[in-house]
């Protein structure tokens, strides 16, 4: 075993760049497949400790203010929960912060405990008097919002100002950059800050045992069959605010999986290749290794030794480095629940995952090694590499055919002159140009998407309304700016569709909607009274298709409706509908707009309009720019997309140098002979970069499908996950001629690497190399 | 007769200066000589032949070749300078094992930008061999190897045709063919420069016998008919000379 260490180390200190190859890919691929590892093992733990510790609600209902409290109490029973709360008076009201306004709803409770929805205080105290509220701490850092700032409630006509006194966190909500926030006042407080359409009653339900998704339906069945119609406004289950808290992780888990699995994918064709060249260049050095005593197997170990220890230095590394990484995500995660973060992770997993690659990496390396193993002593020492047959022949003659220059034509053949080779190289190639082509284009598709969702480039202000400014007042002031170019007004109403549990939230516009920039799926926009369209989530659930007409039930009355396209909106998950206000008004003539999209005249100056027109009704309006930014989690997917690809990328181009490297070695000797017949160095750096040029071009063509494929899958998951379907604009997000610049990169990255060995080739000395054979 | 190398005062010093190949060696070859170098191994004689291909570089001294001080040229000058003027029969043939024969011939045409077959197929022809033009060089017996490299050598038409114990891997029979094939092509005017260590080899077909030994010319035979000099005669003259 000594001679055999001693051996290999000896050939490591020689092939220190080979081995710093492995070291490379192996790290990337372990510290990405780490982090994805890490965080699936822990993204559905905290939301279940935080969940029971704070005894969160399995199923929320919200009641219509008329109804009965004494039945509101009786619900309980009527549906098998184990402990309640409420019904707590509630209220949607709008304050102002700075130049803000926002809208919470703010919940009458007298404490923060209880047998369900215990609020956790992380910051200040509970409220003592009705001029004092709390705030989840996740609206409160969103916002910039501390404990003893004030806030002046704008949706009453007193307009009553409140003091934070606490922050809490809540279970059973989501976090503030993707859901709608609640706030807590006492209950004698509400009152005064409530409007008839904006009252309603909370009840949280907690179950025995964590109900399925079925048996949360039946419940909520139950209750509307068992209480007057229209008292049930609406409800919220803790499997969506879960899935609502791990959104962010679960699609960053699958992205990571995902690239982790292609980072170790290229890293075996790069170790297979690795181990193939050298054990191809170095029959002599086995004929001899045989010849003093070596057994085939002790041959077979230090070939693939030389890789195994850079591998394990790489993985030691790599799963350090990924269960580091995944720490702030899962600290995030932690944060965002109330629990205190711990450092998590499992040593059970990490060792597992780090002998799992290192098991990967030395099979990888072994099987190619065995070939060592059944060499024939005298074979292998009378031959000073592999015989080399004809490989890339028709390339060459093809090339030739094109009368491209001879070191061109060389090297051409030369990149598949070992066919195995370079098919392992193509792999890393391929897996690497996939990789950029998602990375390029799935930040374009959530662009896109963000863009409709934010209407960017279609509106660039939008107001909304108390109810104390009537609509009229507002189309006024708003049509009195010269820079109003075109006020599409939105309002909305719950509406009942059969099929689907909760009520449905509706956009009920007047004016031309379809300028809003929202993507039709499939289908049409509606373009008359009665017509609807509506995201996937809602047709799948309804089990509509586009053109059928149904009867929806809105403020207890009978609304007919033809479903005329599928849009995108992840609002709700994707329970929505879209139509023209006039639809609605045929059964609730008194609905009205209460937000305006505005789209000004070009060359306007925003902020001047804003200041403006906020200044017009400072308390009754909110007037702000539209805000196109991406939401954080979007952010981080994108970071990671454009580390990974660039990850990859580099597994890529160090497969190719990796390859041409190996190539440029052994056939030195022929590089020699070229340039003894007169091949001058250029020329020998043009042929090694035709290699490279090459092998970038074809697996860069191959890539391109597969990575617009993989685009379109990644598309649909997350579209998937947010209860749409992809547009097809998200995606057709490449030009055509990116779909040729991409590849075309790819092959002048892969050239430029091939400098290296090219310019080794070039320079190598004739005489010394021909004297060596 | 016109001087077509000049070695002047080469010195060639390997590994650090710790052994010499040559010793200020200086030699002059005619245009349309054939001139062959003799010595034992180490003696230096294959560093020569590099030193005049351009392959490798002196230590002190200059070497010119066609009137072109070698020593001026860079890399891709000594390229180009390879292309146009030398053809090189290498001991271990060093086809490119990847072409085929007649690619093999036409490599150093085409890296002039010549791409014409014609006399790469000719010279197959010439040498007897035209019916192995597509075969790989595995699947080449050994004299078939050395003629495609000898034709490969010729493809350019060179001023200096330099053969590396060109027999040195042949048996006798085969060796001897090639050695009567650039015996035919001085006949027919080409300068050859050629290096062995069989001295029956050189003075049958050579007409100028140089002897080197430990770095130095120590003997220089013009022979005014190669056929009636004896290697017997050389070989005492160079015993005499060491003496």
């Amino acid at each position: 075993m000594r001679a055999v260490l001693v051996k290999t180390l000896a050939d490591l200190r020689r092939r220190r760049l080979q081995a710093a190859v492995i070291f490379l890919t192996v790290l990337f691929a372990m510290a990405a497949g780490t982090t994805a590892v890490t965080l699936m093992s822990q993204t559905r733990d905290p939301y279940q400790i935080a969940f029971d510790k704070q005894r969160g609600a399995h199923l929320q209902v919200a009641f219509n203010a008329t109804t009965d409290r004494q039945l509101m109490s009786n619900t309980p029973a009527l549906i098998g929960a184990s402990a309640s709360g409420g019904p707590y008076p509630a209220s949607n009201i709008q304050f102002r912060f700075g130049d803000r306004k926002f809208y919470v709803d703010a919940v009458g409770r007298d404490n923060p405990g209880g047998a369900v929805e215990v609020l956790s205080i992380t910051s200040g105290r509970w409220p003592l008097a009705n001029d004092e509220i709390v705030l989840t701490r996740s609206f409160s850092e969103l916002n910039r919002i501390s404990v003893g700032d004030r806030l002046k409630v704008t949706s009453v006509a007193q307009t009553p100002s409140l003091t934070v006194v606490g922050e809490v966190v809540d279970i059973d909500e989501g976090s503030a950059d993707l859901s709608s926030q609640r706030a807590w006042m006492l209950p004698a407080a509400l009152p005064a800050l409530s409007t008839p359409d904006s009252s309603f009653y909370l009840m949280d339900y907690r179950f025995p045992t964590d109900p399925t998704s079925a048996q949360l339906q039946s419940s909520l069945d139950r209750l509307k069959t068992s209480l007057p119609a229209g008292s049930v406004a609406g409800s919220l289950n803790y499997l969506l605010i879960r899935s609502i808290f791990n959104i962010t992780n679960q699609i960053l888990t699958g992205v990571l999986v995902a690239f982790s699995v292609f980072a170790l994918a290229a890293t075996i064709a790069i170790v297979a290749t690795l181990v193939t060249g050298i054990v191809i260049s170095a029959y002599r050095e086995i004929g001899i290794m045989r010849a003093i005593g070596f057994t085939p197997y002790q041959v077979v170990e230090v070939f693939a030794l030389q890789i195994v220890i850079p591998a394990l230095a790489a993985c030691l590394v790599g799963v350090t480095a990924g269960t580091l990484a995944s720490q702030p995500l899962l600290a995030n995660s932690s944060h965002a629940l109330g629990l205190a973060y711990t450092p998590t992770f499992s040593i059970g997993l990490d060792v597992l995952f780090l002998f799992g690659g290192l098991l990967v990496v030395a099979v990888a390396a072994t099987v190619p090694a065995l070939r060592a193993a059944q060499l024939k002593p005298i074979v292998a020492i009378t031959k000073a590499s592999a015989p080399r047959g004809a490989g890339g022949r028709l390339l060459r003659q093809g090339a030739a055919r094109l009368r491209l220059p001879r070191p061109v034509v060389l090297g051409i053949g030369d990149a598949f002159a070992r066919p195995l080779r370079a098919i392992l190289t193509l792999v890393t190639v391929l897996l690497g140009v996939a990789t950029i082509v998602v990375a390029v284009g799935l930040p374009r598709s959530f662009e896109l998407i963000n863009n409709s969702e934010t209407g960017a480039g279609n509106y660039q202000v939008i107001v909304t309304r108390t109810s104390a400014y009537p609509d009229s007042e507002v189309m006024r002031l708003l049509n009195a700016q010269p820079q109003t170019a075109r006020v599409v007004a939105v309002g909305g109403q719950n509406v009942i569709v059969p099929g689907v549990g909760d009520p449905v939230n509706t956009h009920l516009f007047r004016g031309d909607s379809s300028r809003l920039g929202y993507m039709v799926v499939a289908g049409r926009w509606y373009s008359a009274p009665g017509e609807v369209v509506a995201p996937a989530a809602l047709i799948r659930d309804a089990h509509l298709k586009i053109g059928d007409s149904f009867t929806g039930t809105a403020n207890g009355q009978p609304l007919q409706l033809r479903l005329v396209g599928e849009t995108y909106d992840i609002n709700n998950l994707g329970h929505s509908l879209f139509m023209d206000i006039s639809t609605m008004a045929s059964v609730t003539p008194a609905v009205e707009p209460f937000l305006y999209d505005i789209t000004l005249t070009h060359g306007s100056d925003v902020s001047s309009y804003v200041r403006r027109v906020a200044t017009a009704q400072p308390d009754l309006l909110d007037v702000r720019a539209s805000d196109t930014s991406l939401i954080a989690p979007v952010k981080i997917i994108d970071l990671v997309l454009l580390i990974l690809a660039g990850v990859l990328g580099l597994i890529g181009v160090g497969g190719v140098f990796n390859t041409l490297l190996l190539n440029t070695r052994e056939r030195i000797r022929d590089t020699a002979t070229l340039k003894s017949l007169g091949m001058s160095p250029r020329q020998v750096v043009v042929m090694v970069g035709a290699s490279a040029g090459l092998l970038a071009l074809v697996g860069g063509l191959a890539a391109m499908p597969l990575g617009l494929t993989l685009h379109h899958l990644l598309n649909d998951a997350i579209s998937g996950s947010a209860g749409n379907d992809t547009p097809p604009a998200a995606y057709g997000v490449f030009a055509a001629w990116e779909l040729t610049a991409i590849p075309l990169a790819g092959v002048v990255v892969a050239i430029a690497a091939a400098m290296i060995p090219g310019r080794w080739a070039a320079r190598s000395n004739v005489v010394e190399v021909l004297h060596a054979e | 007769m016109k001087e077509l190398v000049r070695l002047t005062d080469v010195t060639k010093v390997y590994q650090g200066g710790i052994t010499g190949a040559l010793n200020g060696v200086s030699l002059a070859v005619e245009k349309g000589e054939f001139t062959a170098i003799m010595g034992p191994s180490g003696s230096g004689k294959s560093t020569m032949l590099n030193l005049v291909a351009g392959l490798d570089r002196p230590t002190s001294g200059s070497v010119s070749v066609s009137g072109t001080d070698l020593g001026k040229l860079g890399e891709t000058g000594l390229a180009r300078f390879r292309r146009d003027h030398i053809g090189f029969v290498f001991q271990f043939f060093y086809l490119l094992p990847n072409l085929t024969a007649l690619e093999n011939v036409l490599i150093p045409a085409q890296l002039k930008g010549d791409g014409s077959t014609d006399r790469g197929r000719e010279l197959l022809e010439k040498l007897g061999i035209a019916d192995v033009a597509d075969r790989y060089p595995a699947r080449l017996s050994g004299g078939q190897q050395q003629r495609v490299a000898v034709a490969r050598a010729l493809i350019n038409n060179p001023t200096l045709l330099l053969a590396d114990e060109p027999t040195g891997a042949l048996d006798t029979h085969t060796g001897e063919q090639v050695m009567e094939l650039l015996g035919d092509l001085h006949r027919e005017g080409q300068t050859i420069l050629l290096v062995t260590h069989d001295a029956k080899l050189a003075t049958r077909h050579a007409a100028r016998v140089i002897s080197v030994m430990d770095g130095k010319i120590v003997d220089d035979a013009r022979l005014a008919s190669p056929e009636r000099a004896p290697s017997e005669v050389i070989r005492m003259r160079s015993e005499e000379k060491l003496r």
